[in-house]
């Protein structure tokens, strides 16, 4: 299991914009779909997950709304605002320059 | 727009602070719910799935603390948060705060009111223009020996060939009769070279200041006056300039007032030119002190090399007079303060060490406080506040105790500063200048603050390592301390009981030297003696005359007074010594030289040495006959004796002394018992009397009349003075008695053994305090265990025993450290010390015993209440 520090750092905060670009979504189902899409290998604990979302909102780049969720409860909502969007592509281009960089690494030795 | 709703977020954090927290509840419950949910989705039973989600849940109220954390909202909100609950905190335990609070104030006002004397006199620069660039220069011999007097001719060649300074001035003052009006009074008069005003910087308030002529004629009949001297005199108009006030018989005309505040030196308020005598005194005449200011591009080390090559050359150039001799520069604030500068630090050293000392009690109490609040720390921190939120809350309270404490210490020290004022020597300079500033103020608020951190800092050490498992297991929160915090008190405890051991042996070494410097056998007996010092408005031949007459005729008509038993008169009595130089016995040497033996020259009128009780050992006392006109005569002390005429008889020998009649011998016929003539402190030097009719240009026209009395001497003062104004109304007159100036010599040892004994009880106290407390502590925290020995066989003697033998353990380290460090401490007021050794063995048992006595006393209740423990109640409380 991957714990938070075992992420690089801001990457958690990368997976969180880009996995609320198609729609809002609550804390849960979004640790949900960080574990679904990368294939069960990282599993955001909420002890990231939630204190990453709020230093996103305090940041500007989502913003949050009460809705009912799928099992019709009140669940809380991020959805990423023009400033988030505009930073996740700075921040996912960053990414692809820094992956790119150690794989290259990783791979010629 | 990012900036703004930044701002509107940040707001919103701030505002709603309660919906915030109620959403964050939610959305982390939903959260929880969700994951329960899965779990039974992926097969578990709901409890197991439960389980697994719950034991995540002290790990959720983290995150809250996180999430906050990330909103920026937790730094302002717990400063208030903490303020708020420091302040519920205190008021919660009023008893608590109210003892710390005291406890700090005093140590906080005790250092702040030395300091504000430390500040007002070591530290504010002096009251002139660019006062660092103002020097004093003084001579120094080879060999070590300094004295703050220079003669006016090498004054003089160090002026013209010196180009380190841009003035350089030489001034003397002395106590003169000045009469303005129809007043006549004593008052320091100056007497001052050319550049004095320019080396201070001094421009005049009204007129000006001394011409080029006055300075050089040497007789100059002019004055400059002080500013206060000014309005209290002359009411403050303008037309005093050209106004006459008399000195002696001389009439001298104002042409100036100085600046308000302006005394230099000694307090002065008259300033003349040099006069004619001054400009003739050889080099072997150290009778002037000098000031110099330095160039701006000069520094101190530059003008001393330049000075000492000058020594040097003038050294060869009179070896007589000046072999051996140099000069030293100082800074002149250095300089004035060099005497009381050892005494203040020692003060301030001894202040800090009390401060130390509450604060190490303040430290056990928040412990013992930290130590019946493990539970709430550890639930604290349980729920989620992490360690530094916990150490930030706990030394808020410790902060919040020490401010208040620092502002009630104000109220200390501003007390405190008046009684300093009032208790220091009369004569330490610049004492009245002191105040509470805006330094004093920073000082307070820095020690404050460095306080709280000292002992705030000791219950966090303690909290910050509570083991919440422990913590939250334990029943109450009673056998919870475990080793660490009481070793942490033992630890304070230690170190209060060292410190004071420090104080004490300082304190009792102090005291001890006083004692002994008041029961000196002073060769004389000071009790019931008036002294009236008198000044005939006389010079020259008629006025030596006169003054003859006036001092022959007086004591004999004080004589007839009743109460009066003797009366004498002298130049310089004991401790106020006037002259000293050279002798020579049988008959002067060819060529003088100037590694004469000295000897202290006093002048007296006959029956001087059984109004002060000197004791004649031979010969005889001066009488009528030892008249102006006869063959001079001497008496001398029996150390001039012993030294001079070692296994001889004294008598009928001749003696020179470098006095006014220098080239007459003076036929011995009489000697008379050693006296302290320079204070209690200072051995008996030889001593040469000489007859006042013989010696009436020498000593002048200022004597001070010696009456004992059989009753108070102050009693007779009005008689006196009734008396004199019959006689000669123009004579000023100031008396005082023997005991009162003596008391005066040793003000400055007083003062700082009252004040380090003051210190050193305070110290004691604040000890004392902590043993009791600890060990009430400790007996509290053992009713168990000691309630168990009981059961099982123990003693109630046992248990007293038990308590004890702890309590002297840590006295016993105490006072071990204490030991080591007084040794190391006291050997650095060795020059404070007067017939004691820094290491006196007496003064270390009497601590010693003093100490055990007050911890045995501190232990007694604590030990009692453990001896009286009914085993069954102390038992059943678990």
């Amino acid at each position: 299991m991957s714990k938070p520090t075992d992420l690089v750092q801001g990457t958690l905060d990368l997976l969180i914009l880009k996995t609320i670009t198609l729609e809002p979504m609550h804390g849960w189902a979004i640790a949900q779909r960080i574990r679904q899409m990368s294939g069960e290998v990282l599993q955001v604990g909420q002890s990231a997950l939630y204190p990453s979302l709020h230093k996103l909102e305090q940041n500007g780049w989502i913003s949050s709304k009460w809705a009912i969720s799928e099992n019709h409860r009140r669940a809380k909502y991020y959805t990423l605002t023009k400033a988030g969007r505009k930073a996740l592509e700075q921040e996912a281009a960053q990414w692809e320059r820094l992956s790119a960089a150690i794989s290259l690494i990783v791979r010629t030795v | 727009m990012r900036l703004t709703s930044k701002f509107r977020l940040r707001l919103r954090s701030l505002c709603f602070r309660d919906r915030l927290e109620q959403e964050l509840d939610e959305e982390l419950r939903y959260h929880l719910e969700r994951e329960i949910e899965a779990g039974i989705a992926a097969g578990m039973t709901e409890q197991d799935a439960r389980r697994r989600a719950l034991r995540s849940i002290i790990d959720i109220e983290q995150r809250k603390e996180e999430c906050r954390d990330m909103r920026g909202l937790n730094v302002i909100d717990n400063a208030a948060q903490d303020f708020r609950y420091a302040m519920r905190g205190l008021r919660r335990s009023p008893a608590f705060a109210i003892l710390g609070v005291l406890v700090m104030a005093l140590g906080i006002g005790a250092n702040t009111a030395v300091f504000s004397v430390v500040n007002g006199v070591l530290l504010k620069p002096l009251a002139f223009r660019d006062p660092d660039r103002i020097v004093t220069l003084t001579t120094a011999f080879k060999g070590g020996a300094k004295f703050n007097v220079v003669s006016l001719p090498d004054f003089q060649d160090w002026h013209d060939q010196s180009a380190a300074f841009s003035a350089m001035a030489c001034y003397r003052s002395s106590e003169e009769p000045a009469r303005a009006g129809s007043s006549t009074e004593y008052i320091r008069v100056a007497r001052v070279s050319p550049e004095f005003f320019q080396t201070l910087a001094a421009a005049p308030a009204i007129g000006r200041l001394f011409g080029a002529e006055e300075q050089k004629s040497g007789d100059s009949a002019t004055a400059l006056i002080s500013y206060s001297y000014w309005h209290s005199h002359f009411g403050g108009s303008t037309a005093v300039l050209g106004q006459r006030v008399r000195i002696a018989d001389q009439a001298l005309t104002i042409v100036g007032v100085l600046p308000p505040r302006f005394h230099f030196p000694d307090q002065s308020d008259i300033w003349r030119p040099l006069d004619a005598v001054d400009r003739t005194l050889p080099r072997t005449s150290l009778t002037f002190l000098a000031i110099a200011r330095l160039k701006p591009a000069t520094s101190l080390e530059q003008a001393q090399t330049q000075l000492t090559s000058i020594a040097v050359r003038l050294g060869q150039r009179y070896p007589d007079s000046n072999k051996g001799r140099s000069v030293r520069v100082t800074g002149m604030r250095d300089d004035m303060v060099s005497d009381v500068r050892l005494t203040l630090c020692l003060l301030l050293g001894a202040v800090c060490l009390v401060l130390l000392i509450a604060c190490a009690n303040v430290a056990t109490l928040l412990l013992a406080k930290a130590t019946s609040r493990t539970r709430e720390i550890a639930i604290r921190a349980a729920i989620g506040a992490g360690r530094s939120r916990i150490v930030r809350q706990l030394m808020t309270e410790s902060l919040l105790l020490a401010l208040l404490a620092g502002a009630a210490g104000l109220i200390v020290a501003a007390a405190g500063l008046k009684a300093l004022i009032a208790l220091a020597p009369a004569d330490v300079p610049r004492l009245a200048e002191t105040s509470i500033d805006a330094r004093v103020l920073a000082f307070t608020l820095g020690i404050s603050v460095l306080c709280s951190l000292f002992f705030g800092l000791v219950p966090v050490l303690y909290a910050s390592r509570i083991d919440l498992n422990d913590a939250l297991k334990q029943g109450g929160g009673r056998s919870v301390s475990g080793g660490r915090s009481n070793r942490l008190r033992e630890v304070l405890v230690v170190s209060e009981i060292g410190f004071s051991v420090v104080l004490l042996a300082g304190a009792g070494l102090l005291i001890k030297s006083f004692v002994a410097l008041n029961n000196v056998a002073l060769g004389f007996r000071p009790e019931r003696v008036l002294l009236m010092k008198a000044s005939l408005p006389a010079s020259g031949t008629e006025g030596d005359r006169r003054a003859r007459q006036f001092f022959k005729q007086l004591p004999s008509d004080f004589l007839s007074l009743p109460g009066v038993s003797a009366v004498g008169a002298t130049m310089g009595p004991p401790g106020d010594v006037e002259s000293a130089g050279g002798y020579w016995i049988d008959h002067l040497p060819e060529r003088m030289k100037s590694d004469t033996p000295d000897a202290v020259f006093s002048v007296v009128t006959p029956g001087t040495f059984a109004a002060l009780g000197i004791p004649l050992r031979q010969g005889r006392d001066f009488e009528e006959r030892d008249a102006a006109d006869a063959p001079y005569t001497a008496v001398i002390n029996e150390a001039l004796a012993r030294k001079a005429f070692p296994g001889q008889d004294p008598i009928g020998r001749n003696i020179f002394a470098g006095f006014d009649s220098f080239d007459k011998p003076m036929k011995i016929v009489g000697i008379v018992g050693d006296v302290r003539q320079w204070g209690p402190a200072r051995k008996p030097e030889p001593e040469i009397y000489m007859p006042y009719d013989q010696h009436t240009s020498g000593a002048g026209a200022t004597l001070n009349v010696v009456v004992r009395s059989s009753a108070a001497p102050e009693a007779l003062t009005n008689t006196l003075r009734r008396r004199v104004q019959e006689l000669s109304p123009d004579v000023p007159l100031k008396f005082t008695t023997m005991e009162a100036s003596l008391y005066e010599e040793v003000a400055v040892p007083r003062f700082r053994t009252l004040l380090l004994a003051i210190f050193a009880g305070l110290a004691l106290c604040l000890a004392m305090a902590g043993v009791y407390g600890v060990t009430a502590y400790a007996v509290g925290q053992r009713s168990n265990e000691i309630g168990l020995r009981m059961a099982m066989g123990a003693t109630p003697r046992d248990v007293l025993r038990l308590i004890f033998k702890q309590g002297m353990r840590l006295a016993a380290v105490g006072m071990a450290l204490g030991f080591l460090g007084a040794l190391a401490g006291t050997r650095l007021m060795t020059s404070m010390l007067f017939e004691v050794a820094p290491e006196d063995p007496g003064t270390y048992a009497g601590v010693t015993v003093l100490l055990g006595l007050m911890v045995l006393s501190a232990l007694y209740l604590p030990a009692r209440r453990a001896a009286r423990l009914d085993p069954l109640v102390a038992l059943r409380q678990e």
